[in-house]
């Protein structure tokens, strides 16, 4: 990790270790007995053991912590006169080292506090063992000390002095306010621009709500306005009533906001700042980037690069400083900068920090710039230039064949195939074709997803081989993801004889998804690098400042405090983030792989896991993906009431997730409400919407655009412009086999039955329904098959009376999937088909079996209600009322009637209707 | 411009007083423009005109036409400075501090002077506090050189000095040369906007101070901010605006306020300097060279600015002169950034790449912020195939100047070096952005576009042509388009700049291997698009060269006339047999 640098030096003593060592020394007189004497009791000598022993490990942050810090530290853990004597001895002690003199002589000292090996253990004697963890502190003291030139106690003296002045005069410097220094400088700027910006939003807010106010029957739109404000917007709107409280939401959302950053505030601008050693910095951070890819959100632009900046005036040297300026510019989506900072730290690291490097035994000047094109590839897919990406990683894979950085080349391999998954990209051809393909000489040319497939073995091969156990479970993931979606074709087939079986195969992709989480449980067993020293000591300071907590711990730590205890001595758990990361994404897969095959259940259940047992490790988008997978199926089961209660909490917990996925959830069910609802503008604009999203990149955002053509699809068949709608479905299943979309195709070859059953061309509707059967078998898409066989039986029955027999086979065939594991919509349509089938089945008597339609049909209007689908409700009503009639029942006639009636209004007039949208958008 | 006369004595008053302030670059500054004032022919005495050029060949050589009939300011707004009297009282004081600080003795000078209140003593109180500081933070930055490069050593005084002066600036007691210091703590501290007012105002009411010119002139990193200075004319901002406008890369500009400039000071060494750097800048070697030739002829012993005079010979591949100015700065003063970089320039010159490193590393050793020596330091690197070493050297350099393009190229072209063409691209990209009037960097970045793993020819076309608009001395942009456009099978465009080429060898009388490619792919191109007159001349003129295109030229002859023989011939004379 630190390969870059210099390990001796990298422990330098500060005035915040001299103090330090003034608080061993009295926590271990020489030559005392016992007790010590300001301690009362054993356990409060103890307890400044205790906490001295955290300090030596705690890693709060880059800079060590002030003299008036220390103090109010003192305060929190001991009594209040032995509190007030600690700290007079710790500033005399201090304000007495006014010389060179003095520094040798308290070096000198403190030696004595050290066990010397031949020290008798006499019974009560205070005593330190150098092995300990505080003797090894204080023997690195005393050591840093000794190899300081006089030069080097000259600049000790002069530190002391300025970190004990400051103590002194309580109130701040008179230097202080007429100074501006440029870090503080900017701080200043950043908060005036905080302030700016908060105005700016409470005035946006309040105008908004004003206006809102005066034209509450229309349905606001925000078309152009920032996702910031759009869902901040939403958040006010329900506590409109307290202004405090919006301005503490503006607050969160600001981006430029950073409570961190008043860290740099304190920082002393005449240069008595100091920063812990190496490792801590290090520590330092990883935390932050762990912190950035979590919850990037959370992270201000400004504030954190303000931080930033300071820590690479005080080591200039330490170049992982750079790139944590690029991952913060690449969260904040700022592409110059993220590009500049990439840049600048691969020429100043050469590649030889962090990832796997292992220092090479030989002369290692190469460099290992190939991670610097890596890294560059996979900076451009993040911000969707799929062209670039490729040409770059196609570089990084040539770089790293040539200087034989296996490595490397896997990592490459895997973010090529993974880009090639993400995105759609026609043709590789002449891109991939030189460099990397084993087949490319047999003078073969591979289909895009041959081709893919091809690279995730070359890959998986290699990371196994290399015994890359991360990269080899997220390899298998990547499988597993391809196997979920593509035809499973021999890869090279000769002549006709070779076996074409077209189908998907989900024992493999589970056997692929078993193998990646198995991979990670080697992790348990194995000792990881990656924890960051004493982190968990700092968490106990942390914990001092609770009030609660520091009485009863102090009291007596025997007793059942069980939330500080445990965590005091429990280790810091050894399975490393980035491995939580990839087992949590292999639930989201589980969860997706379920959807896909059917299985609402189960899907529920991975999805569930992931956001109970995965939240803190896996990065904000998963667990937006683990909350928008759950949100879902309460729309798809529970009905939008509950979906958009949901769907609040969500927002809140991701604010400004990029790309937004919870927008888009939004915008989706927010669309389908309107379809049901058969408010078909609206959903028209919402359809809309959802297509500015993607990215104006060809190949990039597949699933936005499928999604929002699609989509566009439904609504104009809503509104019955059938050609349109037909000519949409097509252009979207052209678009879908080019980029080789095929689980898509089987809904859109649905979609175009559908069009066709409705504009009443049955006929032409039944070879699209059959089609998009043949492809739901092949690909193992239970569901969806179980809707296509409702819609073919659908479409046999309004060919007439005579297949109304054949339709109820086929809608009974689908029943046990469409109850298990059907939504809302899916049932109740499965109910009307099945009670239109027995009605317009001549054998059927309706006196004596009417129980049978009836109950379907008041099933389907149950469960319809809670969807407000007005269009088939009204349908399962009239036939209701159409049975009842016919069974001569007047009065449940006149009642589904009446339903039957508000239905039909319900969805000629949607504008009069009582709307959870107008509140939610 | 104000009288020759008055210059003369503005500045003879001038000397005295920044030297009374122990201001010495800008005391020396002045003193050497004020020897190059030209000497009024009534007053010529043997012992003025010592030190003047006698017969300034330069002057003759290349000064083409006299601009002194444009004045550019107006009146100017400051008359001579006055000689102010300090008080007699704390004059003794002042004379034992000053005694002190040329010493180098600061913080005693200081001391002596600790309750003077004579402007004089307080602006010399300060100014030794300043430098007693400076010295500490140079020494500690040594000291405190920590495993993780730990440099921000401060200068310990600035937060007294500027609380100080800026009480006195709220009172309104402050003279111009408290101001510049002021201005120059503020620029540290980080403060521009404010430093920038306070440098304007001490300019505005003491122009003659040259330092406050060339602090101002660094923080004017734009146009904008150097249009928005509200500056009252002078001579001196003449001074200014041209070195201001050589720093934002407006060579011509300023070379024509230098050359109005000479109108005065004739015999300026400073002014010809300036003038070889701008010339430098636009690549004119020749005059350089002229010009340094003659500025050592008068000054033998200036070390300042020979870096670039090296730089040419390095260019024009000079061995001895770059040894003897590499011997003569050597023996003036070797521990100076220039001198070692000079030096180091040899070494490159001769191939010994490890030893010019040692010297350009003694060069940023002596000044760590010293752009060339890091950016030379690179190429070093380059040739010696340390290219992790040479990406270093030049990231360092643009962390110096992110506007030097020369690093930028050099990144590209180690990136290039290392097998990452497209790594590359982002380099030659910038440079070409600060640059973009280069041909070299744009066909360095067409060259990238060319590369086998790459090979982006369109890209490379787009390049290639930017390159040709630009005055592309090399002559490579040309015949690479033409070769470009025939790979890629558009016979017309290849044509259109095989021709241009060829012209242009025409004109400029060169001749070669691309002369014949060029006559070739043109007899060829108009053979086949039946232009038989045309293929005819470029075919004889492609006889006047051996070896197989030669042959080839006649065979082609021999076809075309066949060809032509079986239509009905129209000028059939044409050739006689």
């Amino acid at each position: 990790m630190a390969g870059m640098l210099k390990q001796s030096g990298a422990f330098t003593i500060t005035p915040h270790k001299v103090s330090l060592c003034i608080l061993f020394k009295i926590y271990a007189p020489p030559g005392q007995f016992s007790v010590p004497f300001p301690f009362v009791s054993v356990a409060q000598h103890n307890r400044l053991g205790l906490f001295l022993l955290a300090l030596t490990k705690s890693c709060d942050g880059i800079l060590e912590p002030k003299l008036d810090e220390l103090i109010h530290q003192l305060r929190m853990i001991s009594q209040d006169w032995e509190a007030s004597w600690l700290i007079d001895q710790l500033i005399s002690r201090l304000s007495c080292l006014l010389s060179p003199e003095d520094l040798f002589n308290f070096f000198t000292d403190i030696r004595g506090i050290l066990a010397g090996p031949e020290t008798s253990l006499e019974d009560d004697q205070v005593i330190l063992d150098p092995n300990s963890n505080l003797g090894i502190f204080l023997r690195r003291c005393i050591l840093s000390f000794n190899l300081l030139p006089f030069e080097g106690v000259c600049h000790l003296l002069t530190n002391i002095g300025i970190y004990c002045k400051e103590e002194f005069s309580s109130c701040p410097p008179y230097e202080e306010t007429g100074l501006d220094d440029s870090s503080n400088n900017l701080e200043t700027y950043s908060e005036y621009e905080n302030m700016d910006l908060e105005n700016f939003f409470y005035e946006k807010v309040s105008e908004e709500i004003e206006a809102r106010k005066e034209a509450s029957e229309r349905v606001p739109f925000h078309l152009h306005t920032p996702n910031a404000l759009l869902s901040l917007v939403d958040d006010i709107d329900v506590p409109a009533d307290s202004a405090s409280k919006q301005s503490d939401k503006v607050r969160v959302a600001g981006p430029y906001e950073d409570p961190q950053s008043s860290m740099v505030h304190d920082s002393d601008p005449s240069g008595a700042v100091f920063l812990r050693t190496n490792w801590q910095i290090q520590g330092y951070l990883q935390e932050q980037a762990d912190n950035i890819e979590k919850n990037s959100n959370a992270i201000s632009l400004n504030g954190f690069e303000n931080i930033l900046q300071q820590l690479q005036k005080l080591a200039p040297e330490l170049h992982r400083v750079h790139f944590l300026s690029y991952l913060n510019s690449l969260s904040h989506s700022d592409y110059f900068a993220a590009l500049e900072y990439l840049h600048c730290y691969f020429d100043y690291s050469a590649g030889k920090e962090g990832f796997d490097f292992v220092p090479a035994a030989g002369g290692n000047s190469a460099g290992r710039y190939e991670i610097a094109s890596l890294c560059l590839g996979m900076m451009h897919f993040h911000f969707g230039h799929p062209k670039l990406a490729l040409e770059v990683l196609t570089e990084a894979v040539r770089v790293s064949q040539q200087h034989s950085n296996d490595t490397c080349l896997a990592y490459t391999l895997a973010a090529i195939s993974n880009l090639l998954f993400e995105n759609g990209i026609s043709s590789t051809a002449g891109i991939l074709g030189s460099s990397y393909s084993p087949f490319n000489s047999m003078g073969i040319s591979l289909s895009v997803q041959q081709q893919l497939f091809v690279l995730l073995r070359g890959s998986l091969k290699r990371a196994e081989n290399l015994k890359l156990k991360r990269l080899l479970a997220s390899n298998h993931l990547a499988m597993a993801k391809f196997e979920l979606t593509h035809v499973q074709r021999p890869l090279l087939s000769f002549g006709p004889k070779s076996s074409m079986k077209l189908t998907t195969c989900p024992v493999s992709v589970s056997k692929e998804l078993r193998s990646s989480s198995q991979l990670i449980s080697d992790f348990s067993s194995e000792s990881s690098a990656m924890t960051i020293d004493g982190a968990f000591s700092t968490t106990w300071l942390r914990d001092l400042q609770k009030p609660t907590g520091s009485l009863i711990f102090c009291q007596d730590s025997g007793s059942g405090n069980s939330s500080n205890v445990p965590q005091f001595c429990a280790q810091p758990t050894s399975i490393p983030g980035s491995v939580l990361q990839v087992l949590g994404s292999s639930y989201i897969l589980r969860a997706t792989a379920w959807e896909l095959y059917g299985s609402t259940p189960m899907a529920r259940i991975n999805a569930l896991v992931h956001a109970t047992c995965f939240a803190d490790a896996s990065s904000s988008s998963d667990a937006a993906l683990a909350y928008i997978k759950l949100i879902q199926h309460l729309a798809v089961f529970k009905g939008y009431k509950e979906a958009f209660s949901a769907l609040k909490i969500a927002e809140e917990k991701f604010l400004s997730v990029s790309k937004s996925q919870i927008l888009l959830l939004k915008l989706q069910l927010l669309h389908e409400h309107a379809l049901h609802g058969g408010r078909l503008k609206l959903a028209q604009k919402l359809c809309d919407e959802l297509g500015v999203l993607a990215s104006p990149v060809t190949g990039v955002d597949m699933e936005i655009k499928t999604e929002a053509s699609l989509r566009h699809a439904r609504t104009l068949l809503a509104a019955k412009q059938f050609r349109e709608a037909a000519s949409v479905a097509h252009s979207l299943f052209c678009m879908c086999y080019k980029y080789n979309l095929q689980v898509e195709n089987a809904s859109v070859l649905l979609l175009l039955a559908e069009i066709h059953k409705k504009s009443g061309n049955a006929v032409l509707g039944i070879p699209y329904a059959l089609a998009s059967l043949s492809f739901c078998i092949s690909f193992n898409l239970d569901l969806l098959k179980a809707s296509a066989t409702l819609t073919l039986a659908e479409l046999w029955l309004s060919l007439g009376p005579s297949h109304a027999t054949r339709a109820l086979n086929l809608v009974h065939g689908a029943f046990p999937i469409i109850l298990g594991h059907g939504g809302l919509e899916l049932r109740s349509r499965a109910y009307i088909v099945e009670a239109k089938c027995y009605l317009s089945d001549t054998n059927f008597n309706v006196f004596e079996d009417y129980n049978l339609v009836i109950d379907s049909l008041r099933q389907a209007s149950e469960e319809l209600r809670l969807l407000e689908f007005h269009e088939l409700a009204a349908e399962a009503f009239y036939l209701m009322a159409m049975v009842y009639d016919k069974l001569g029942k007047l009065e449940e006639r006149e009642e589904a009637a009446t339903s039957f009636q508000q239905h039909i209004s319900a969805l000629n007039n949607p504008q009069d209707h009582d709307d959870p949208l107008v509140s939610i958008y | 411009m104000s009288s020759k006369e008055s210059c003369r004595s503005e500045l003879r008053i001038a000397i005295r007083q920044l030297s009374d302030r122990c201001l010495y670059s800008s005391y020396k500054w002045a003193a050497e423009q004020l020897i190059g004032i030209e000497q009024d022919p009534s007053k010529f005495t043997p012992s003025n005109t010592r030190f003047q050029r006698g017969s300034s060949s330069i002057r003759r050589k290349y000064r083409t036409h006299d601009i002194t009939a444009t004045p550019i300011s107006g009146v100017s707004y400051v008359a001579t400075p006055v000689m102010e009297e300090d008080e007699l009282v704390d004059g003794d004081f002042y004379l034992l501090a000053k005694s002190y600080f040329d010493c180098r003795e600061y913080k005693r000078a200081a001391h002596v002077l600790r309750d003077q209140i004579g402007r004089k003593s307080l602006f010399l109180r300060f100014y030794a506090l300043y430098l007693a500081g400076e010295k500490r933070k140079e020494e500690e930055m040594i000291e405190l050189d920590g495993p993780l490069g730990k440099s921000d050593a401060v200068n310990q005084e600035l937060v007294s000095l500027e609380r100080e002066l800026s009480t006195l600036r709220k009172n309104g007691t402050v003279d111009p040369f408290c101001l510049y210091l002021y201005g120059l703590i503020l620029k540290q501290k980080g403060n521009e906007t404010l430093a920038r007012t306070v440098l304007v105002e001490s300019v505005n009411s003491y122009p003659w101070n040259w330092n406050a010119w060339t602090e101002l002139q660094s923080l004017c990193t734009t146009v904008d901010i150097l249009n928005s200075l509200n500056l009252s004319s002078h001579w001196m901002k003449d001074f200014f605006l041209a070195s201001v406008y050589q720093e934002l890369r407006m060579h011509n500009e300023s070379l024509s306020k230098y050359e109005y400039l000479l109108g005065t000071f004739g015999f300026s060494n400073y002014i010809q300097a300036q003038i070889a750097k701008a010339q430098y800048s636009l690549r004119e070697f020749d005059q350089v060279e002229a010009i340094f030739e003659e500025l050592l002829r008068t000054d033998p012993y200036r070390v300042e600015d020979m870096d670039m005079y090296s730089n040419v010979l390095y260019a024009k591949e000079c061995f001895s002169a770059l040894s003897h100015l590499a011997h003569r700065v050597f023996m003036t003063d070797k521990y100076r950034p220039e001198s070692c970089c000079i030096i180091g320039n040899y070494y490159s010159l001769k191939g010994q790449h490890e030893k010019a490193v040692v010297y350009f590393r003694r060069a940023l050793k002596l000044n760590r912020n010293y752009l060339s020596a890091w950016t030379l330091m690179g190429h070093e690197f380059v040739e010696m195939k340390s290219t992790p070493a040479a990406v270093d050297a030049y990231r360092r350099a643009v962390a110096v100047d992110p506007r030097d393009y020369r690093a930028w190229y050099g990144l590209g072209q180690a990136y290039e070096m290392m097998g990452m063409p497209f790594y590359a691209l982002h380099y030659f990209k910038e440079a070409v952005f600060l640059q973009a009037k280069d041909s070299r960097l744009w066909i360095a970045m067409a060259q990238c576009y060319e590369t086998d793993q790459l090979r982006m020819l369109d890209e490379a076309i787009k390049c290639y042509k930017r390159a040709a608009n630009c005055n592309d001395n090399e002559a490579i942009a040309l015949n690479q388009l033409a070769k470009l456009h025939s790979e890629l099978g558009r016979p017309d465009e290849a044509a259109f700049y095989y021709k241009k080429d060829l012209e242009r060898m025409e004109s400029e009388e060169r001749d070669g291997p691309n002369m014949v490619e060029a006559l070739s792919y043109l007899a060829k191109y108009y053979k086949s698009t039946k232009k038989f007159e045309e293929a005819e001349v470029y075919c004889t003129r492609l006889l006047d060269y051996g070896g197989p295109e030669r042959e080839k030229a006649k065979s082609l002859l021999r076809g075309m006339r066949s060809t032509k023989s079986s239509f009905p011939p129209s000028d059939g004379d044409h050739f006689p047999p």
